[in-house]
């Protein structure tokens, strides 16, 4: 059985690999092994979003009562995200790596303070007040 | 672990972070100043008043004001909430902490008892309230993460080296709280130095090297155990300063060493000049944390500069001054974009018109920065041993300030540009 903390964890983790992969490909201008790691990159990051949203976030609000603190500016930062997504996505099709490598150093910044603020309270929170927190995971991983 | 309270508070208004990095540069280039007007005698002896100056005019007016600033956005990051009424307590703080930097600085330069007081005042209440700000954050139980335990620390070493400070201060015009020994200053250096700057920034690497490089995590013992064993040398240096400084030199020199290998395991390698500062600093701590063990006989026979003079310089110029302004290029063009991004959120078409981290922040700009950071630190050694060579130092450090502030500058007037723009397209 994988706890919340630790599989989320390690998701983060994976997603800023193949983000890296895909960012030193486009640094090297190698645009085709790029775009590769980027989509590898990209449906990670919606997965892990839509875990967060669709199932976690709710189960901690209803847990716990929360409803407009911390899950509320995680799902604003995720909307962050996606919108640089989508101009990290632009940059790719334009071949402009200058853009790219400015957006992503963008991309990469907010995603670690946000990344951050899960690791450290929010995930550890989650473990202690969703018992059924385990079951979840599993569910993710199957 | 509490629930009540977590809010992740967004962010601060950002006029508040900024108000203390822009008086940074403005510090700096005073400290230039200083230099310049007090000549080659500045050089002699650590006691010197300008000397004083000089160095509370890069702690305080440099250091101290940015870490307090960036705090302002850690906290949230780090501790899970902000400060409690950050508006208040920044605009308080920082107005007070300025001109108790200012009153200090020329209360030392022209010996003023006035001034001495004044700044006594202000710079009491400046960091008092925001040491109690900080304290009412920490004492929560929120955050699981590494970094809690030395920021915790780290406010008690900066309120012990403000009460020293203070008491010194008594000392110099007559009132005697405290005994007439070097060893209450010695003190007050150190823990500012090693307590409140040092230990920050060690519990700040440890979250940002391994997220922002993707890099490894830090050893857990070393997570678990350096800082606290940072802070226990520090309260041993109090009644055994040798074996005190010693482990604490030994304990730096495992950091930059650990810090220097995880950075070097990072696998995000794109060219950034934040990392290179991160570098230097690490090699500048390395180095000299194993010149202190170089026995004071030995050093003197071979060595044309003193060296306590050379330790400090090393430590203060290029390991505290050269991290904190790798960080500020990091945190000055992240908060533009964010602040921006966030204010698009209910209008989506102004996206567009933001721009992105390097459009906020030139990436040669920031290399620039770098170099004469080197050249200023190089030059800073050079005087050390030849104190005729004072001027070349000042215009360097005078350069470089001016070249920090051009970059905030720049930052701070796109931001409000790109602010006013997004305000047109909602109408």
């Amino acid at each position: 059985m994988t706890s919340i903390p630790d599989y989320m964890t390690a998701k983060h983790r994976d997603c800023d690999e193949v983000f890296t992969l895909a960012e030193a490909s486009v640094a090297k201008g190698n645009w085709e092994l790029a775009a590769e790691s980027w989509q590898q990159f990209k449906d990670e990051l919606l997965t892990h979003f839509s875990q967060e949203e669709d199932t976690l976030f709710p189960a901690f609000e209803q847990a716990t009562g929360m409803t407009g603190g911390p899950t509320q500016v995680m799902r604003m930062e995720h909307q962050q995200m996606r919108s640089l997504v989508t101009d990290l996505e632009q940059a790719m099709s334009e071949q402009n790596k200058d853009s790219f490598l400015g957006l992503s150093e963008t991309l990469m910044v907010m995603m670690q303070q946000h990344n951050m603020k899960e690791e450290m309270m929010l995930y550890p929170m989650m473990a202690k007040n969703l018992p059924q927190g385990d079951e979840i995971i599993a569910s993710f991983s199957a | 672990m509490k629930l009540t309270g977590l809010s992740f508070d967004a962010l601060p208004p950002i006029d508040l972070p900024f108000r203390f990095f822009i008086c940074a540069p403005f510090f700096m280039l005073l400290c230039a100043g200083v230099i310049l007007v007090s000549g080659e005698s500045l050089w002699l002896s650590r006691w010197q008043p300008s000397m004083l100056a000089l160095i509370h005019g890069f702690t305080l007016g440099f250091l101290t004001m940015v870490m307090l600033g960036a705090l302002l956005q850690l906290l949230p990051v780090i501790a899970g909430i902000g400060i409690v009424k950050p508006r208040p307590v920044a605009c308080f703080s920082h107005a007070l902490l300025s001109l108790g930097t200012l009153s200090l600085m020329a209360g030392f330069m022209y010996f003023d008892a006035l001034l001495i007081y004044s700044a006594m005042l202000l710079l009491a209440l400046a960091l008092g309230v925001y040491i109690a700000a900080l304290i009412w954050v920490l004492i929560k139980k929120l955050s699981q993460g590494d970094s809690i335990w030395g920021f915790r620390l780290a406010t008690f070493s900066l309120l012990v080296v403000t009460l020293l400070g203070l008491a010194l201060l008594a000392r110099n015009l007559g009132v005697e709280w405290i005994p007439t020994t070097k060893m209450v200053t010695n003190v007050h250096a150190l823990w500012g130095l090693t307590g409140w700057a040092g230990i920050l920034i060690i519990a700040v690497s440890f979250q940002v090297i391994p997220m922002f490089h993707v890099a490894p995590a830090f050893p857990l013992w070393v997570r678990r155990f350096l800082i606290p064993a940072i802070f226990i040398a520090l309260i041993l240096s109090i009644a055994f300063p040798t074996l005190g400084l010693a482990a604490i030199n030994g304990l730096h020199a495992i950091f930059a060493l650990v810090l220097l290998f995880v950075i070097h395991q990072r696998k995000r390698k794109v060219p950034d000049t934040s990392i290179r500062y991160w570098q230097l600093g690490a090699l500048a701590l390395l180095l000299s944390s194993l010149l202190f063990f170089i026995p004071e006989t030995l050093w003197n026979r071979y060595l044309a500069v003193n060296k306590t003079h050379l330790l400090v310089a090393l430590f203060l110029f290029f390991y505290l001054m050269s991290i904190i302004q790798g960080m500020l290029l990091k945190i000055l063009p992240f908060l533009s974009y964010t602040h921006l991004q966030q204010r698009c959120l209910i209008n989506f078409e102004a996206m567009q018109y933001i721009p992105n981290m390097h459009e906020f922040l030139n990436k040669k700009h920031g290399q620039w920065l770098f170099y004469l950071h080197i050249i200023s630190g190089l030059l800073l050694i050079f005087v050390l041993a030849w104190p005729s060579l004072y001027a070349a130092f000042a215009v360097s450090l005078a350069l470089e300030s001016i070249g920090l502030l051009a970059i905030m500058l720049k930052i701070m007037s796109l931001y409000f540009a790109v602010n006013t723009k997004i305000s047109q397209a909602a109408k």
